[in-house]
């Protein structure tokens, strides 16, 4: 075999650590030279950030603030600032989207998941970016956030240096659907400034939790509408725009679909039911 | 009692009396418009489906769904080009009221109504149907879906409804329960289930996509329309108003609940020759000025000099809420007018002969019309009918017109036979066997003007043919429309 | 009279409805050979390329841009696309288009591949006769066939995106892969 030639070069030198946490698991992985201990502390951050956030919003646990809610033990007013808070960002959503993104359940139900890991991601960014840290990538389950570059530049880059306008970016894979063991495409994110940043994907497969049937607002739809949509993924300058688009767009098929795009900068690749390709320009060869 | 008015136009009409077949032309060349109009009117639904093959849209056929989906949009484009055609007719447009006149332009305005309704409610069921099998859906989750997500779609089905409401409360058993001012309220929100429809028809049908000649043709359509509509019924009116400067002179006592309103106004000379034809007159008071009033001209505008300076007269009988009110118009009220419309008129004449049959209040456009069409002495009958003399409303001006022209006039009073419901004779004349042929020998040679109630007009009509007079040889006005 | 003009009418409607019906049969033959021709790479090339001849010009320039899927494009590239396939394999490969299916957002034809026998690409063509259609349906996500989107290598990507993955189903991911690399 000659695989000398092409080969692609090795990649970059990277360390991950991950955890579990709001039922996936979180990994975080920085560039290997920056050393253990930074990527341990960083993870622990992250790790805290998380916990916390999913303390207050998981409806799995029953003594949690979303739990309360939800029995009604507790009303909104009363509610912490940071369930006001996102529950603000949430119905805000659902203005934008026409209704395709929603954060009640058909049973009346408050569910914030549908936000809630697009926001922990988004604050553990800010928190790494806080902590000094240029060059990482965040991935919660399948939702990516990253900043900078796999790749160090002569030591550690300067913030803001002119070198982060066209450094390698990190290249992310969007699993197939139908064989999750394989790739259906790819999508370069960030490595240069203006670059899209966070990728987010939904798909109608194998959760029901925070997509109802495209119901657009009215809940018109019967059950009996198959989404027309297998996965979709969104790329967006931040994560949870990103997420909260994946969303809406599996759950308001194609008119959210052209919505989304007409109205956000966003790249979509969106995989219909059977199995063929829609995508903006940014995700074409 | 009554007041002598000269006619204006005595030169042109008694001085230039025409020769014999001098109508047959005018007659054929209204015929050959009145064949134009409908060829057109029938061509335009043709080429609105014709838009939609040359697209391809045969090609839909070909599975059920797309055949659905086919026949929907062909119905919906055809619904479309109705609704148009019902807009033109109702638009007062010169060329199509004098060559079918205005009751029957809105004859068939009427007559279109329903078929468009239904053409529109098939679009929108076959569509939806259509689409549905095409995505997997059931009509009524495709129809909340199309509602919910295609953009301009809820504008259409708003415009559905409306269209509903505006056929619904047109139809006659609907229409009679509610005032006139009703019906004409919600007829006005015709114009917006036009406006709400259009939207989607280039937004959303692919037919009408920008770059398309189809876009161009349908755009070109629909502004033509609406810019026959503006400049006839909105631009023309206005313009009529301030030209002629209408101020009521004075009310009259004719008869019992019958008046007539002199106005005097200017230019007036450019509505002589119109008797017969109606105008639409707003009296401009508090209470009235909304609600226009159809009348003819009772007598010839009379001038006073050369710019046109003088007086008109309508008469007008109690007939209901409205004209109840316009006996207590002021004098110097202004007058608000639209038209002339109709072609009752000597613009339908075909024949050089003529006979005029005209009952109560719709003796007054007779008057008006015997003044100024041309006949030779001999060549014109006048038949009144009122229940008593005191209902031959402007009896005695006629007779005096008809001595002038050399016209025979009967007047015949009393009530109709009850036991003989086609007559529209006095009852002892219909015992006695007479009939329309009777009294003017040579009708079935004549043009025959006829305007009265709708129920004895219709038994006039029918006496008429019975003396072999033809479809194209009856003038009639409806007056209760 | 009456029957003047109901003669005149029903043959001026008549004419217009041919003139109409014949310009759109060009329209009917280009979707039609689509439609119904069991090509080979050369017979679909073939037949589509007929109905891209309108839009060929700006069929290359809307693959770069993408902001518009039209008949041509897809076309085109899937034409592109089979050609290695027919190069290749033997006698039982080639393209084969199905049947037109009309939806809300216009014809949409599958498009399958087919190489030494077997199925290997199945892909649905938006068929809407030009771009005007399409930029209406969707603005700016079009169709494609897998083979032009970006492709990726799991061997050559430091993250994996993908519909949320439970803890459990992490272990046997991609990512728990490349994750487990970097440790």
């Amino acid at each position: 075999m000659q695989r000398t030639s092409d080969y692609p070069p090795a990649p970059p030198a990277l360390r991950a650590r991950t955890f579990s946490c709001m039922g996936t698991v979180v990994s975080l992985t920085l560039p290997a030279a920056l050393g253990a201990d930074k990527l341990a502390a960083a993870t622990a951050v992250v790790e805290q950030l998380f916990a916390g956030l999913d303390e207050t919003f998981s409806l799995y646990r029953p003594d949690s603030e979303a739990s309360r809610l939800a029995r009604a033990e507790i009303a909104l007013p009363e509610a912490s600032e940071d369930m006001r808070r996102l529950y603000a960002d949430a119905v805000g959503w659902r203005l934008l989207t026409e209704g395709a993104f929603t954060p009640e359940r058909p049973d009346g139900v408050l569910d914030l998941s549908g936000i809630v890991k697009g926001y922990a991601i988004q604050e553990a960014g800010t928190s790494l970016l806080a902590l000094g840290l240029r060059d990482w990538c965040l991935n919660a389950g399948g939702d990516v956030l990253v900043s900078g570059s796999p790749v160090l530049v002569s030591g550690s880059p300067v913030p803001g240096s002119p070198e982060s306008a066209g450094r390698e970016p990190w290249r992310a894979g969007i699993v197939d659907p139908e064989d999750r063991r394989t790739l259906i495409a790819g999508y370069p994110l960030g490595g240069r400034s203006g670059a899209k940043l966070a990728l987010a994907t939904s798909g109608s497969a194998e959760r029901g939790d925070h997509i109802w049937a495209a119901g657009a607002g009215s809940g018109a739809r019967p059950g009996s509408a198959a989404p027309v949509f297998r996965q979709v993924s969104v790329a967006a300058a931040d994560i949870v725009t990103a997420d909260v688009l994946a969303t809406a767009i599996v759950a308001g098929g194609l008119p959210m679909l052209d919505r989304a795009t007409d109205g956000w900068d966003i790249e979509v690749l969106a995989v219909r039911a059977g199995g063929e390709l829609l995508a903006t320009p940014g995700f074409r060869r | 009692m009554n007041t002598q008015l000269l006619p204006a136009m005595a030169a042109s009409s008694r001085g230039t009396r025409k020769g014999p077949g001098t109508f047959t032309a005018q007659h054929r060349r209204r015929l050959f418009r009145a064949d134009l109009l409908t060829t057109s009117a029938w061509a335009s639904v043709a080429a609105a489906v014709a838009l939609w093959l040359a697209d391809g849209g045969a090609t839909g056929f070909s599975t059920p769904a797309g055949a659905f989906t086919a026949l929907g949009i062909v119905a919906g484009l055809a619904g479309m080009d109705l609704v148009l055609l019902m807009l033109l007719l109702a638009a007062r447009i010169p060329l199509i009221d004098q060559t079918v006149g205005h009751d029957r332009a809105l004859e068939f305005h009427r007559k279109l109504g329903k078929p468009s309704l239904y053409l529109l409610l098939a679009h929108g069921i076959l569509v939806a149907i259509g689409y549905g099998m095409a995505e997997g859906l059931d009509p009524v989750s495709e129809a909340v879906s199309l509602w919910v997500m295609v953009p301009d779609m809820w504008l259409a089905y708003i415009s559905m409804a409306l269209f509903i409401a505006v056929v619904v409360t047109s139809l006659v058993a609907v229409r009679r329960r509610f005032p006139y001012e009703f019906w004409y309220a919600v007829h006005l929100l015709t114009y917006a289930a036009v406006a709400t429809s259009i939207p989607h028809q280039f937004s959303v049908g692919g037919l009408f996509a920008e770059g398309t000649w189809q876009r161009w043709y349908w755009l070109a359509v629909c502004i033509a329309t609406g810019a026959a509509l503006l400049h006839y019924r909105v631009l023309e009116p206005v313009v009529a108003t301030f030209r002629h400067q209408l101020t009521v002179s004075r009310v009259v006592q004719v008869a019992p609940g019958v008046v007539s309103i002199e106005m005097h106004g200017l230019h007036l000379n450019e509505l002589a020759g119109t008797g017969g034809r109606f105008f639409i007159w707003r009296f401009l008071a508090p209470g009235l000025w909304w609600h226009p009033h159809p009348f003819s001209l009772s007598a010839e505008p009379l001038q006073f000099d050369a710019s046109g300076r003088g007086l008109l007269r309508i008469t007008v009988r109690n007939l209901g809420r409205g004209s109840a009110q316009l006996a207590a118009v002021k004098p110097g009220t202004k007058v608000a007018v639209e038209g002339p419309y109709g072609i009752f008129s000597t613009a339908a004449r075909s024949r050089d002969k003529v006979v005029m049959i005209g009952a109560g209040i719709g003796i007054t456009p007779l008057r008006a019309l015997l003044e100024s069409t041309p006949f030779a002495p001999g060549q014109a009958t006048v038949i009144l009918r009122g229940r008593s003399e005191q209902e031959l409303y402007l009896g005695d001006e006629i007779l005096e017109l008809a001595g002038n022209r050399g016209a025979t006039v009967f007047h015949l009073t009393g009530g109709r036979s009850g036991r003989h419901p086609g007559s529209w004779l006095p009852d002892s004349t219909t015992k006695a066997g007479y009939r329309l042929a009777d009294y003017a020998p040579d009708v079935a040679t004549a043009d025959v003007y006829v305007c009265g109630p709708a129920a004895w007009a219709r038994n006039v009509l029918a006496d008429a043919r019975a003396a072999g007079v033809k479809e194209d040889q009856l003038h009639y006005e409806r007056f209760d429309w | 009279m009456r029957i003047r003009s109901a003669i005149s009418a029903t043959l001026a409607s008549a004419g217009i409805l041919l003139a109409g019906w014949q310009s759109g049969i060009h329209v009917e033959d280009t979707r039609g050979a689509a439609a119904s021709t069991p090509a080979g790479t050369s017979g679909t090339t073939g037949a589509t390329g007929s109905s891209s001849g309108t839009t060929g010009s700006t069929g290359s320039s809307s693959g770069t841009t993408g902001t518009s899927s039209t008949s041509g494009t897809t076309a085109t590239d899937s034409g592109a696309a089979a050609e290695p396939t027919t190069g290749a394999a033997a006698k039982a490969g080639g393209t084969y288009a199905g049947s037109v299916v009309q939806t809300r957002f216009g014809a949409v034809q599958v498009q399958i591949t087919v190489n030494a026998g077997s199925i290997t690409d199945v892909t649905a063509l938006h068929l809407t006769d030009d771009d005007r259609k399409s930029i209406m349906i969707s603005n700016r996500a079009a169709p494609l066939l897998k083979a032009e989107v970006l492709a990726a290598q799991s061997a050559d990507v430091q993250t994996i995106g993908g519909a949320t993955i439970t803890s459990d189903a992490y272990l046997s991911s991609l990512q728990a892969a490349i994750d487990a690399a970097n440790l």
